[in-house]
This record gives C-alpha cells, sequence and structure tokens, in this order.
C-alpha cells in the first residue's frame, strides 16, 4: 500500500474544505478524483503536499507506511511524492538546470546516494530533456519565466521524470483546461508510470482521461468522495454532470 | 567617540596646508546625533565608546630612527632587528598575500597600516604613498580639497589623521590591464580606529579597475573601526571601475566615503558588496562637473543580527548630457536595519541629463528594518528622472513550489536570495570579479 488516507478533515484558512476524507491507492495504481469545481480538489492536492496555509484538523495519511502528516515539505518529496501544479510558479533568476541540480541532489543526499557532479546532471538532464521534445535552451532560462502553458507543463513533466516519485499528483482542477499542455504531461506520467508508482489524477474534466486511463474514478464532493467506480464512471459524468452528487445545483 | 579628539603628532604637521587641512578636520568634527539629517537612519551606538585606540605615525618613528614598539609592526612578533616602516626588512614580515579567483596586482593593509610591498606595474601607473605625494607635491591639489567636511564629519576624522593612505596616478591613455587590488585585513582586538585616505587621479583617456576587499581573521566580536576616504579624479574620457567587498567583523565599524569628480566624458563604474559589520555605511558623492560624464553606482547588502547598514548616495549633476544609474538591492534579516539614502541633484544648465535611481530591499523577519529616502532635485526643464525604493518579502509560492521538489528550506532561502541579488551582481562587468561576488553572497 502506497497512500492510505483515513478520515482526513481539512482546512483552508477558517473554511471547512475536506470532510472525513479516505482513500488508498496501491503500487501500479491509476486513481483519478473527479468533482464539479470549487469543490476543495485542489485543497486536497496541497494537503498531500504540505503546503502552508492548509490545516488539518483530523485524520492520518499514511504514505509508504509513515506518518505523511509529521513530514516537513521537503521530506514528502524526497519520500516520493510529486505534485505536478496546475499553476507552476515562476522563479527569476534561478535556471532551469542550477533549480533541478539542487533538487535532484537534495533527495540523493536524502537517501544517502553521491550528489551528482555539474557535468553529471547536465548530461542526465539533457537526455530526459529530448525524451519530452524539451529544447536544451529551454534549460538555461529562470525557472518558468515566460514560459508558454505548453512549456510550464513540459517542465513540470521533466521535473518528474528527473526526480522519479513513487506517487505523482496531477493537479487540472480548474475547468480551464489546456489540451496540449495536458497531452505533453500524459506522455510524462503514461512513461513514468510502472508496477512500482502510482497516480493519482484530480481534475473536473473528463476529457483527461482519453490520455491518461483510470483504473479507478472517485466523484468528490462536499469534502469527500461520494462515489468509486472504474472508468465509466467519469463517461457518466461527462453525459449527466455532477449534479447527482452535490447537494447544490450547479 | 567624543567630539574632542585626540592630539596625535603627525608627519607633516610643519607644511602649513597639510597642517591646515588637518586642523580644518579638527574643527568640523562633530559626532552626528539623531538630529543630524543625514545620520538619521543611521545610530551610532557602536560608536559610543571612550577606549579608541589611535595608532602614532610610522612615519615620525622612522624619521626619529627609533622603534619603540616591541613587536614587529608587520608580524607582530617580537624580534630586535625591527626597522618597522616603509623600509622594514622584518623576516617575519606575514605572507599577506591572498588567493583571488582573478589575477591583479595587490596591495596590502594590516590592521589600518599600509604594508610596503609594491606590486610591479606597468609604465606610466604610479603608486605612492600619501604622505610621498605630499612631499613631492603632487598631493596638495587632491586631498580633501572638494569634500564638505562640515556635512561630512568622518572625513573630516579622516581629515584630522591624515596620513595613511596612498596616492596612486594614471597617466593619459594608460590602460592597466589587471585590477589594483586593495586588501585591508584585520585583526586586532583593540577598538582602533584606522583613517585611511586613497587619491586616484585618472588621466585623459586612461582606464583603471580597483578592487577594495575588507576582511576579517580572528575573533568575530573583535571591535575596530575602519574610517576610509576614497577620492578619484577623472580627467576627459577616463574611466574607473571601482568593486568594493565589505566583509568585516561582525562587531566592528566600518564607513566610508567615496568621492568621484568626473570632467567631460568620463564614467564611474562601481558595485559595493556590503555584508559585514555591526556600523556600516558606504557613501558615494559624484559631481559630474563636464558634458557626457557619467556614473553607476551599484550596490548589494545582506545582513542579519543587529546590524546596521546604510548606502547612501549623492549624485550632482552639473553640466549637460550628464548621466547616472544606480541599482541597490538588500536582504535583511534578524533585528538588522538596512538604509538607504539616495539624492540626485540636477543643476539648472545641466539640460539633457538622464538620472535614474532603484533601491529594492528583502526583509527575511518581522523584525528587520528598511528605512529608505530617495530624493530628487531638479532644476533644469529637459531632463529625464526617476526615482522609487519598495520592500517585499521573500515569496511563499516560490518557496512551497521548489520545496515541493525536495530542496530544504534554508537551502531554498539561499537560493531565492541569490537570485534577487543576482539582478545588481550581473551589472559587473569583470566576469571573474562577477563570479567572486556571488560567490560570496
Amino acid at each position: 500500500m502506497l497512500l492510505k488516507i483515513e478520515d482526513l478533515c481539512a482546512k483552508a484558512g477558517d473554511k471547512e474544505i475536506i470532510k472525513n476524507f479516505n482513500l488508498t491507492v496501491n503500487e501500479g495504481e491509476v486513481h483519478a478524483i473527479m468533482g464539479p469545481n470549487g469543490a476543495g480538489k485542489s485543497t486536497l492536492s496541497y494537503v498531500l503536499t504540505g503546503k502552508p496555509g492548509y490545516e488539518v484538523t483530523s485524520g492520518h495519511i499514511w504514505f509508504k507506511g509513515k506518518d505523511l502528516l509529521k513530514m516537513s515539505v521537503e521530506e514528502r518529496a524526497r519520500e516520493g511524492l510529486f505534485l505536478i501544479m496546475q499553476y507552476p510558479v515562476e522563479i527569476p533568476g534561478v535556471p532551469v538546470t542550477s533549480f533541478l541540480k539542487h533538487a535532484v541532489n537534495a533527495n540523493r543526499q536524502y537517501h544517502g546516494e553521491p550528489e551528482l557532479d555539474t557535468m553529471e546532471f547536465i548530461k542526465l538532464l539533457r537526455e530526459e530533456a529530448k525524451k519530452l521534445g524539451i529544447d536544451p535552451e529551454m534549460l538555461k532560462r529562470p525557472v518558468n519565466v515566460g514560459f508558454s502553458g505548453g512549456e510550464k507543463k513540459r517542465l513540470e513533466a521533466l521535473q518528474m521524470t528527473v526526480l522519479k516519485p513513487s506517487l505523482a499528483i496531477l493537479d487540472e482542477a480548474d475547468s480551464g483546461l489546456d489540451i496540449d499542455a495536458v497531452k505533453v504531461v500524459s506522455k510524462g506520467v503514461n512513461e513514468l508510470m510502472n508496477e512500482n508508482r502510482a497516480l493519482l489524477i484530480i481534475t473536473h474534466y473528463q476529457k483527461l482521461l482519453t490520455y491518461i486511463q483510470p483504473h479507478f474514478v472517485h466523484i468528490f464532493a462536499d469534502g469527500h468522495i461520494v462515489k468509486s467506480g472504474d472508468k465509466s464512471l467519469s463517461e457518466e459524468i461527462e453525459q449527466n454532470g455532477y449534479s447527482a452528487y452535490t447537494r447544490e445545483k450547479l | 567617540m567624543s567630539d574632542l579628539l585626540p592630539i596625535i603628532p603627525l608627519f607633516g604637521d610643519d607644511i602649513p596646508w597639510l597642517a591646515g587641512r588637518r586642523a580644518q578636520g579638527r574643527e568640523s568634527f562633530c559626532l552626528p546625533t539623531a538630529k543630524t539629517e543625514a545620520w538619521k537612519y543611521t545610530k551610532l551606538h557602536t560608536l559610543q565608546r571612550d577606549d579608541f585606540v589611535y595608532a602614532p605615525s610610522k612615519f615620525l618613528q622612522e624619521f626619529e630612527g627609533e622603534c619603540e614598539e616591541e613587536h614587529c609592526s608587520c608580524c607582530g612578533e617580537h624580534h630586535s632587528d625591527c626597522t618597522c616602516g616603509d623600509h622594514c626588512q622584518c623576516s617575519h614580515k606575514p605572507n599577506l598575500y591572498i588567493d583571488l579567483p582573478f589575477d591583479a596586482y595587490q596591495i596590502h593593509f594590516n590592521n589600518g597600516k599600509f604594508m610596503p610591498l609594491y606590486p610591479a606595474l606597468s609604465l606610466g601607473v604610479e603608486v605612492m604613498t600619501l604622505m610621498q605625494a605630499v612631499v613631492e607635491g603632487q598631493a596638495k591639489n587632491y586631498i580633501g580639497k572638494y569634500i564638505d567636511l562640515q556635512k561630512h564629519p568622518f572625513a573630516a576624522l579622516n581629515s584630522a589623521m591624515l596620513e595613511e593612505g596612498l596616492f596612486i596616478n594614471i597617466d593619459n591613455n594608460i590602460k592597466l590591464s589587471k585590477p589594483l587590488v586593495f586588501i585591508y585585513h584585520s585583526n586586532i582586538s583593540q577598538p582602533l580606529v584606522s583613517n585611511i585616505c586613497n587619491v586616484f587621479v585618472a588621466g585623459k583617456n586612461s582606464s583603471l579597475e580597483i578592487v577594495e576587499y575588507y576582511y576579517h581573521s580572528g575573533n568575530e566580536k573583535d571591535f575596530y573601526f575602519n574610517n576610509i576616504v576614497n577620492e578619484f579624479y577623472l580627467a576627459q574620457q577616463a574611466e574607473i571601475k571601482h568593486y568594493k567587498f565589505q566583509n568585516e567583523s561582525f562587531k566592528s565599524a566600518h564607513i566610508a566615503l567615496n568621492y568621484v569628480r568626473a570632467r567631460e566624458g568620463a564614467f564611474y563604474k562601481s558595485f559595493c558588496l556590503q555584508k559585514g559589520a555591526d556600523l556600516a555605511r558606504n557613501e558615494t558623492k559624484i559631481e559630474l562637473m563636464q558634458e557626457n560624464a557619467g556614473a553607476q553606482v551599484d550596490s548589494a547588502y545582506i545582513m542579519n543580527g543587529w546590524a546596521t547598514i546604510d548606502t547612501t548616495t549623492d549624485i550632482d549633476h552639473l553640466s549637460p548630457k550628464t548621466t547616472s544609474n544606480q541599482l541597490i538591492k538588500g536582504v535583511v534579516g534578524d533585528e538588522a536595519r538596512g538604509v538607504f539614502q539616495g539624492k540626485i541633484s540636477i543643476a539648472k544648465d545641466a539640460q539633457e541629463t538622464e538620472g535614474y535611481q532603484m533601491h529594492k530591499a528583502l526583509l527575511l523577519s518581522d523584525t528587520a528594518e528598511i528605512d529608505a529616502k530617495p530624493e530628487l532635485e531638479i532644476f533644469a526643464d529637459n531632463v529625464k528622472c526617476s526615482h522609487g525604493s519598495a520592500s517585499g518579502e521573500l515569496d511563499q509560492d516560490q518557496l512551497f513550489y521548489m520545496r515541493s521538489r525536495g530542496i530544504g528550506e534554508n537551502e531554498a532561502k539561499q537560493i531565492l536570495i541569490d537570485a534577487y541579488l543576482l539582478e545588481v551582481i550581473n551589472h559587473i562587468d569583470n566576469e571573474q570579479i562577477k563570479e567572486w561576488m556571488r560567490s560570496h553572497v
């Protein structure tokens, strides 16, 4: 078992968003969490990654058998949790290569592996970038600064393939889905997936799931999962919408 | 420090004009108070003590042919044949040469004293002690002639004690191939006040790179006070690039005035990184005397603890078509205080002048403080000018993004600080010096 969320309740600021949420994810599985806009899907990804400003009021999260809530943001990442952000952050003055070298070496150090020197790292990065069709010039630019939507997603995918997480969370919670960008990320995710890794997709639209096939689909409403099923559940949502699962009409 | 300075016999007290400048300095010196406008943000409590030590004149000792010191002034060790002063034959002469990641001519000061090891400079560049320049008659037209001592109390102190320092002359059309590095090393545990004045005279169409490096070895808590005046005289089309890295001990005081006087088409470009000292001020006063003279004054400061670091600039555009540009960026943590005072004055006749100034600071804690006072004083009507000051905190979203990739919180902060200061460090033309400065952020 990779991830087990038990009776989780969490607040964003003063507002209770996650209410008695339960979910188990095993290695090799792809789970999709679907829900209407504003249901708190992104909150779930932030609670998992430990973003400041989100407070867990009760419940547990077990990641690889360890208590995730006791770990710092960076420890969670080093243990193998990776969030593909919907809106990646721009970091002026920090080139992609230098940023990723810090990240890779921090992870290696945590696992007792020797750090990579600049030459070794650049070689590795260029190989991975090539696979994703990333122009080496992009690696010299400051992280996400002036990147198009597609370039930002390419960089997210590159980070994931370089860091090789056990659990990737793909947050595409908002309705404004950039299909080209999603295709790029899906390619990266599909290549990375194997029997030791798992993927959690958070989305509003069924469309994303045509690029990444989920084993399980969960409907998220009113702070928790109201129905679970297989891929056919997402098709039902595509036809009928979320109204059957929410107390409020959309 | 009291307003009444001790009387220390110095070399050249019998030379009327020199004695006059010292007397003027003594009379003008008055420790600024909270009411002194130019010092109102920079508290001088570090200097509120009465045990300051002034070194005796090294020249007078030498000329009297006696060595009163039990310990060699070079190496600090006792030995019988010490002759001290300029011609020290001491076998214990410390190896002051330091490895720098750039090729340079090195000049050394140890605890405020010039160490007479002259670099082998190319023809057309002359380095001599200030007192030698006094004897030879070159210094009179420069030293302190244009500095208003009423407005610059620490330059007044420097004038009152005027003796130590160098006179550098670079002839017309000479371009020095390597930077001239002034290395100021301190390792003294006494509250020593070192007054050093250097004069740089750059001939027409000459070019010179100067680096000042202030560092300390020994106890981090050592208190000493380096009070520096640098005067730069740029003839037509001359260019001086002046880099400074101030990394004094955490308890020390460092006050410097850089006075620049630029003639037609001359350009003064500076970058100063301030990181050390409990009280530090780097002040730059520039007079753009003739058409097309220009200046670029950039600074970075990074500080924590209880330190105060002050960056003050005052640029006078006195002629048409003069230009100035300033970018100052700071990072302030703990209970430290960053001070920026920047003034651009444009005279009535200085039409078609451009003057720009920007100060930005990053506050790392709730108790850190920034005081900024940008000022524009414009009397001409056809000019382009702007100024601004902004302060903020580290971006929490950026921090989270980096940490979510496994980068530790402190490392992430350091990367962001490095990136923040890079904007100004990138203004340094000399790639090796740029890397050197960057490695110290």
